[in-house]
């Protein structure tokens, strides 16, 4: 069984007098432990997915089966149980705290909201949790805006993963990342999804680490799915229009001087 | 090859929970008047700091040391009239509670002595030309109605709405498609080549700043490591840490991260 189902997800804008199909009518599964990403333009629907799949967001139509669950239907408990499963990691996904706010304290909301531990058990999770993440135990105290964009990204994943959940989606979550911190996150990815088998929705415009990281892609343009299938199929040799167009305007880094070969 | 900007031995120092951090230090570079400079380098490096330094916009607890210089005729640049500055997060530089062609409008305004009229028909001209689709219709958008790369392109079009001689770009298209992204590109290049503007263009994506310059600085630990026509420094790097992120880069020919995590559907 798919981990998430989700089926004619659709949602309609409304701006200046006139609708915007944000998504229309989208279908994809997700495996356990499976990366899927989502790529497309600018506009294309990528991240009014990624919060119509975290109910962040309400439909106009469609419906998100997780873990065996209508999960559109979920209420109460069960949907606060069910939200521990699933997780994010935005672009800056800490920007939304007060800056002040202590590595500490921004690991335990989700222990403490989730009833996950003991006020007294919290310090050596948040502490666990940090090593996990290749962070030193001693940056729990630190405020958020003293640690470096990378380390930033840590927590968030930190976060994301302290309540145990079998999915995350990630918007843009290395974008903001230079090459070499984003190679590090990208490991540290693959190597929470190998040891927890946590699968990803990983939203990204960035083709080359798409196809580096994802099993398989959905191209989307418009609010619909363009074309689908395994990654590296689909970027070497795009068959729809935008899926060219957005390979043929990747940039390309020429190393030619060493080896003309 | 006359400098738009000359920059002496300049060091930026800020004061941190009383701890002192030096994010530049005795940094020696001439901007080019016409010319398209990538400035790249590891998070921390002090490339933002760099552009916030000659745009003028460094915050009141840094101390700095050096002298950056405006060589050529008339007063120094005016932020917003002659130095044109995008920022890697669009809602920095947007205000949440105007709608978008008002932001663009007042720019235009401001500077260029339009009237109101005037100056909404240039923001409309202005979001055709970063390629905002359905321009009318966005004029009207507030912010939040737009996605992460439509509120960028706003905020390149307010960048430029009043033709500066400089523009900086801090990881300004980091958040959009390639396409996008390669439009920008073709743009910025259209008005360095027609409007005689001057680019400073920051970005961790060495493959972008390779097809959009034609001087790199590389920097790091708030020093400038090298500085070369970018065949060179793509070609012949003289420094390994150079090398080093040059091999970083994920490319569409880059060996897959995966099969790592085994998964068999
Ligand atoms: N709250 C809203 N009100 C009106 N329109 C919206 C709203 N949110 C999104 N949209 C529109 O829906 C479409 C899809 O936006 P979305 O943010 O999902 O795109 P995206 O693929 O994530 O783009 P990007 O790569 O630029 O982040 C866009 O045309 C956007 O303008
Ligand atoms: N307002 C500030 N107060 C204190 N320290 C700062 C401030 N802004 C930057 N720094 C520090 O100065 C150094 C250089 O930062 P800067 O933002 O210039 O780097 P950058 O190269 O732009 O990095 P990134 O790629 O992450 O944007 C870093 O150590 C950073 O933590
Ligand atoms: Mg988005
Ligand atoms: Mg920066």
């Amino acid at each position: 069984m798919s981990l998430l189902t989700v089926s004619n997800l659709t949602k309609r804008y409304r701006r200046g007098g006139k609708v915007v199909t944000a998504v229309d009518d989208v279908s994809f599964h997700i495996e356990p432990g499976e990366t899927l990403a989502l790529a497309g333009p600018s506009g294309s629907g990528k991240s009014t997915i990624a919060g119509l799949v975290l109910r962040l967001i309400e439909p106009d139509a469609g419906r998100i089966e997780f873990e065996g669950d209508d999960f559109l239907a979920l209420r109460g408990a069960k949907l606060r149980a069910r939200r521990a499963r699933l997780q994010m990691v935005f672009q800056d996904p800490l920007a939304a705290f007060n800056p002040r706010a202590t590595v500490a304290r921004v690991l335990d909301d989700p222990l403490r909201i989730h009833g996950i531990a003991s006020r007294a058990e919290r310090p050596r999770r948040i502490a666990a949790l940090l090593e996990r993440v290749g962070l030193a135990a001693d940056l729990a105290p630190r405020a958020i805006h003293e640690i470096s964009g990378g380390q930033r990204q840590r927590v968030a994943i930190a976060r994301a993963i302290a309540t145990g959940p079998s999915l995350i989606v990630l918007d843009e979550a290395v974008s903001a990342l230079d090459v070499s911190v984003r190679g590090q996150i990208l490991d540290l990815l693959l190597d929470l999804q190998s040891q927890e088998r946590i699968a990803y929705l990983f939203i990204s415009h960035d083709l080359g680490v798409v196809r580096a990281l994802a099993r398989r892609v959905i191209l989307l343009d418009a609010g619909r799915i363009a074309e689908s299938g395994d990654a590296r199929a689909v970027i070497d040799a795009p068959q729809s229009a935008i899926g060219r167009a957005l390979v043929a305007a990747a940039p390309r880094l020429k190393r030619t001087t060493q080896d003309a070969s | 090859m006359s400098a738009l900007a000359s920059i002496h031995d300049l060091t930026v120092t800020y004061r941190r929970d009383g701890n002192a951090v030096a994010a530049l230090r005795n940094i020696s570079l001439d901007i080019v008047a016409g010319e398209r400079l990538a400035v790249i380098g590891e998070s921390g490096s002090g490339k933002s700091t760099l552009a916030l330094a000659i745009a003028g916009l460094l915050p009141a607890s840094s101390a700095v040391d050096g002298r950056i210089e405006w060589p050529g005729p008339g007063q120094p640049p005016l932020l917003g009239r002659d130095i044109g500055f995008v920022f890697q997060d669009p809602s920095v530089s947007l205000d949440p509670v105007m709608t978008v062609g008002k932001q663009i409008a007042e720019v235009a305004r401001t500077h260029l002595g339009l009237t109101w009229s005037q100056a909404y028909a240039k923001a409309k001209t202005l979001l055709e030309r970063v390629r905002l689709p359905d321009p009318d219709s966005a004029l009207h958008a507030f912010p939040h109605q737009l996605s992460g790369g439509q509120k960028q392109r706003v905020a390149i079009a307010a960048a430029i709405a009043a033709g500066p001689k400089l523009l900086i770009a801090d990881e300004a298209t980091s958040a959009l498609d390639t396409i996008v992204q390669a439009e920008i590109v073709a743009l910025i290049r259209r008005l360095v080549a027609e409007d005689g503007m001057t680019l400073l263009f920051i970005s961790h994506d060495i493959a972008l700043a390779t097809e959009l310059a034609e001087r790199i600085a590389v920097f790091r630990h708030g020093q400038l490591v090298e500085l070369g026509t970018t065949a060179r420094i793509v070609g012949a790097p003289a420094q390994a840490y150079t090398r080093t992120l040059l091999d970083a880069h994920i490319g569409l020919d880059a060996a897959p991260l995966l099969n790592r995590s085994g998964l068999h559907a």
